[in-house]
């Protein structure tokens, strides 16, 4: 019979992750006032609730040092049932998210401010993925999941190996990685992760119009990705970051047992411990054998 | 598989196919807006979010654009439907076509998006209404209600309690799934079982629409009425909310979704409420593809015995159709699917798909995690003893006899062949001349015989 529901989701619903960069830092300087940037997210994800009813959002916080959930759709209703959905949403998560800032502020002012200004997208991203474990773990039944990274400050070095583990689960798990980096130079971090995960890297020109931008890109169900044309990336930045400096480089040093990156020649793995050819005079025969090694 | 002539979900078709000032009215409640959009196909949603922020037309050729070649043809449907339902304006002008989002549709949504949902009404505060019931409760009477009402609407007999929906209400509702000859008791159509086999969504939408199409008869405007349902469908479960809120006619209306189980009426000192029931707030949520499963509740097994374990009259009369009931106990009903038993729901035109689509769907969970959830010899046989009636091809034809002669035998034979008539004619070593021909040929054959005589 044509009408036996086949399955209990239907192809576009989706359980969007949203990374929200709060990084008191690049705010302070970016052209786009965070209150205006808050009111298009609001607007989008308020949209993305009302295209399907089973759709699901879950905002997490970015912090300089710290991340945290500050809006989980499927939890909302339950303590605040008599105020409905969206407007819920609205207070809901404004009320966490100037918790979060109070919070990590509070981190802030803790730890000695060194280094790059950059949030903590790596933790933020392990959060989402974990998240989305659950999900998938729950039944089998689920909502197609997709990470949306709204992010503004510049990439930090120091966490590059983790940004890349998060990337690469998230690649197994076959979930996409979109990115809209609001920041003055492209991220390196986000291009890959889109690349690798299949998502969709975008870089708005003009700020001013990011709900556009949102609606256009952003809001579209996996489903319906076969079909459309979404923006395609440029060229993407590979370089690494060094895992004794954290620093991005163009050309460095592998160990050839465990693949890490050193910007600068070492005695021994800091990783994995093996212990490197001393042919430190020969230096064109080592970096061939080193290629060769790694090559393998 | 046997084509289903009753599609339920086609309650958009029926809200597309009103009258365009009709339809502009309805989008001028948000609510509407809200439902239409959620069962939208999905690239349809998009290009209304997409077209949200933009008052200029824009041209079809850029919006192709917007598409990978592969998606032409979704690309279509979703246009398609999208001007269907109004939603977009399409504008020729000297070969070019654009379109416009409704402006209506547009700044309600906008609202949406900004504002965010208000309820359609304010909830009653728990402290005035009283005996207010629980989920379960209201779980319970929103399922005997609608059970109640499906008994009476197959088997008016049957029913413990008349509900108050009126006879010629029910009339309409049985229009198409009940046949009455006169004198006879009123029998199920073939559509009247594929109905009773549908999930409860798929039912109630069917009623719905009739209960919609007979609106004008009852001089009730079928747009308020589809813009009161879709209203209905927001508010929230279980909570009450004041009667008096609500216009002459949607009170009236109210009154039948309470005999349908989709609300509850309650009265307290002062004032009166009505509490939506799931079966309310699942309307809008069943437009789209996704319904809730119920629990199945039917164990067959090899030996076509069938345990099913239910207290429900209904179920029991939907089992009657095609098994034969052995014994009731209080929470289960004991039957066997036997030839006979079968025999009968064939005579009603019920298919053996039907049947078997409905043990699978509602197999007990127990055997449901089995597959097959219903044992392959059962199904087999159920097939098996549909196609012995397919068997024998009856058609209408006559009888020819006593031919005088061998020739005019032959030549009847021949002549009954050559218009395809012919059916069977007494084999050629046999003496007696006999010859079978399809009634339609009879007048041919007539002239032709006693043109030879």
């Amino acid at each position: 019979m044509a009408s036996v529901p086949s399955k209990l989701y239907a192809d576009d619903v989706s359980l969007l992750m949203v990374l929200l960069d709060t990084n008191p830092f690049f705010w302070s300087s970016s052209s786009l006032p965070f209150s205006k940037f808050l009111s298009h997210v609001l607007t989008f994800l308020n949209s993305i609730l009302l295209l399907n009813q089973l759709n699901q959002v879950v905002v997490i916080a970015t912090g300089y040092s710290s991340c945290s959930y500050i809006y989980d759709s499927t939890s909302a209703p339950s303590h605040g049932s008599d105020q409905g959905r969206m407007p819920a949403l609205c207070s809901n998560l404004l009320q966490k998210l100037e918790e979060f800032v109070t919070e990590d502020e509070q981190l802030l002012k803790e730890a000695s401010a060194e280094g790059t200004p950059s949030s903590l997208l790596s933790g933020s991203l392990s959060m989402a993925l974990c998240y989305i474990q659950k999900v998938f773990r729950s039944g089998p039944m689920h909502p197609q999941p997709r990470i949306l990274c709204l992010q503004g400050s510049s990439d930090g070095p120091d966490q590059y190996v983790a940004i890349m583990n998060a990337i690469f689960s998230a690649q197994r798990s076959m979930v996409p990685i979109d990115s809209c980096y609001m920041g003055s130079h492209n991220s390196a971090f986000l291009q890959q992760a889109s690349y690798i995960t299949g998502g969709v890297y975008l870089k708005p020109q003009q700020p001013d119009g990011l709900l556009q931008y949102l609606t256009t890109v952003f809001a579209t169900d996996l489903h319906s990705r076969a079909f459309l044309q979404l923006p395609k990336s440029a060229g993407v930045d590979f370089r690494a970051s060094c895992f004794c400096h954290k620093k991005t480089i163009d050309t460095g040093y592998i160990c050839s047992v465990c693949l890490s990156i050193f910007c600068k020649h070492h005695k021994k793995c800091s990783t994995c411990g093996s212990v490197f050819g001393q042919a430190q005079s020969e230096v064109p025969s080592s970096t061939n054998r080193k290629r060769k090694a790694s090559d393998t | 598989m046997p084509q289903v002539r009753i599609i339920a979900k086609n309650f958009m078709d029926m809200v597309a196919a009103l009258p365009a000032m009709k339809l502009d009215k309805l989008y001028d409640n948000s609510f509407i807006c809200e439902a239409i959009l959620r069962s939208l196909p999905p690239l349809a949603k998009k290009y209304v979010l997409q077209m949200l922020c933009v008052e200029l037309p824009v041209n079809s050729k850029s919006m192709e654009e917007w598409v990978l070649p592969d998606g032409a043809s979704k690309h279509r449907v979703a246009i398609d439907r999208l001007v269907q339902l109004r939603i977009f304006t399409e504008t020729k002008k000297k070969g070019d076509v654009t379109y416009t989002l409704n402006p209506i549709f547009q700044t309600n949504l906008k609202k949406l998006l900004v504002y965010g949902v208000v309820l359609p009404r304010e909830p009653m505060p728990s402290s005035v209404t009283v005996r207010r019931p629980s989920s379960e409760e209201l779980e319970a009477f929103a399922l005997e209600q609608w059970e109640c009402f499906l008994l009476q609407l197959i088997n008016s007999s049957q029913t413990e309690r008349p509900s108050n929906i009126s006879s010629s209400m029910m009339k309409t509702f049985q229009r198409g799934l009940v046949t009455q000859r006169d004198r006879e008791a009123p029998r199920l159509t073939e559509s009247g079982f594929q109905f009773l086999l549908m999930d409860t969504n798929a039912q109630l939408w069917y009623i719905i629409r009739e209960y919609i199409t007979s609106s004008e008869e009852r001089g009730i405007d079928s747009a308020d009425l589809i813009s009161f349902l879709l209203e209905l469908s927001f508010h929230v479960t279980g909570e009450a909310y004041n009667i008096n809120t609500l216009t002459e006619v949607q009170k009236n209306t109210i009154k039948d979704f309470t005999d349908l189980g989709l609300v509850k009426l309650q009265q307290g000192r002062k004032e009166s409420w009505f509490i939506p029931t799931r079966l309310a707030t699942n309307l809008s949520v069943s437009l789209t593809d996704t319904s809730s499963r119920k629990q199945g509740f039917v164990v067959v097994e090899t030996n076509f015995r069938l345990y099913a374990y239910s207290s429900s009259k209904l179920h029991c009369e939907i089992l009657r159709l095609f098994a034969r009931i052995e014994y009731q106990l209080p929470n289960l009903i004991v039957g066997a699917i036997t030839k006979e038993s079968l025999y009968g729901a064939f005579d009603n035109c019920i298919t053996a798909e039907q049947i078997i689509s409905f043990l699978q769907q509602n197999a007990h969970p127990r055997v449901a995690e089995r597959i097959p959830s219903v044992p392959e010899n059962v199904t087999d046989q159920i097939r098996l003893w549909e196609t012995d009636l397919n068997r024998v091809e009856m058609t209408t034809a006559y009888y020819y006899d006593e031919f005088p002669s061998r020739d005019l035998f032959d030549g009847a034979v021949d002549y009954a062949r050559s218009y395809n008539g012919l059916l069977w004619e007494a084999p050629d070593d046999s003496k007696k001349m006999r010859l079978v021909v399809r009634a339609e040929n009879h007048g041919h054959m007539r002239e032709y015989l006693s043109g030879q005589k």
